[in-house]
């Protein structure tokens, strides 16, 4: 998927991402994948890993719409 | 999910948001084309929310949204060493703190008794707070209230309230009927 295509720009509300999300994501019970992420206060970039270095962690995910 | 995220953070939980990309887009918040919309979007979201958590962004691209299954309001709870606790295709704080607390049990008293290791799944259902969610589809523009609603009207019939042997099957899971698999 491009970056074009994830940042659409009209939004259709496909229900195949549901699937996938229960299909192709990572399971209950797997290592959490780690990537580079920005903190929105500091600008800094840091891997998610760092995130639940030191316990328990909540992830949200979403957006302002 | 701000007052689980307080409650809990004295027992050493982290509580973090990803802002992703613009779910319904519209002529105020346009979809992202650089990395500065990204970031000037998610502090207008600030602004509005109540959001005070931790905010982190990915990539244009949307390389760890998508890695997590790419949907526009998933939960993750992720212990430390990465072990993936719960996974949710949508937030209800109430079913986040239920799957926490049992994570926290497991910490706390896994030394003070026998116990046995499962996984289980189910299938969930919340309500939505629909004037909250219009007022966001407003604010973002015409556009986001439009396409929204033509998404509705494509999909009356998948979202009308299910029979009782059915449960909820929007948003998508893998159920058919005996007679809608006999059609394939």
């Amino acid at each position: 998927m491009s970056s074009g295509d994830y940042n659409y720009s009209v939004f259709i509300g496909e229900q195949e991402s549901f699937l996938d999300f229960a299909m192709h994501a990572p399971k209950v019970t797997m290592r959490a994948p780690s990537f580079p992420v920005e903190s929105l206060a500091s600008g800094e970039t840091v891997e998610m890993k760092e995130l639940w270095k030191t316990g328990v962690t909540i992830i949200e995910f979403g957006s302002f719409t | 999910m701000e007052d689980l995220a307080q409650r809990f953070a004295d027992r050493a939980v982290r509580s973090v948001f990803i802002y992703t990309h613009e779910a319904h887009p519209g002529e105020n918040y346009r979809h992202h084309s650089s990395m500065d919309d990204k970031r000037a979007n998610a502090k207008a979201f600030m602004e509005h929310s109540d959001v005070r958590r931790e905010m982190y962004l990915d990539d244009l691209a949307g390389t760890a949204h998508r890695a997590y299954g790419g949907l526009p309001n998933m939960t993750w709870i992720v212990g430390r060493g990465g072990f993936i606790h719960y996974k949710s295709a949508w937030t209800n704080s109430a079913d986040v703190e239920d799957a926490l607390v049992n994570v926290i049990d497991f910490q706390e008293n896994r030394t003070k008794h026998q116990w046995i290791p499962f996984y289980s799944e189910r299938s969930a259902w919340s309500t939505r707070p629909m004037d909250k969610f219009r007022e966001g589809l407003v604010r973002a523009g015409p556009q986001a209230v439009s396409d929204y609603e033509a998404m509705l009207e494509r999909n009356k019939g998948k979202r009308a309230a299910p029979s009782e042997d059915v449960a909820p099957r929007v948003p998508g899971n893998f159920y058919k009927t005996e007679e809608e698999e006999s059609k394939g």
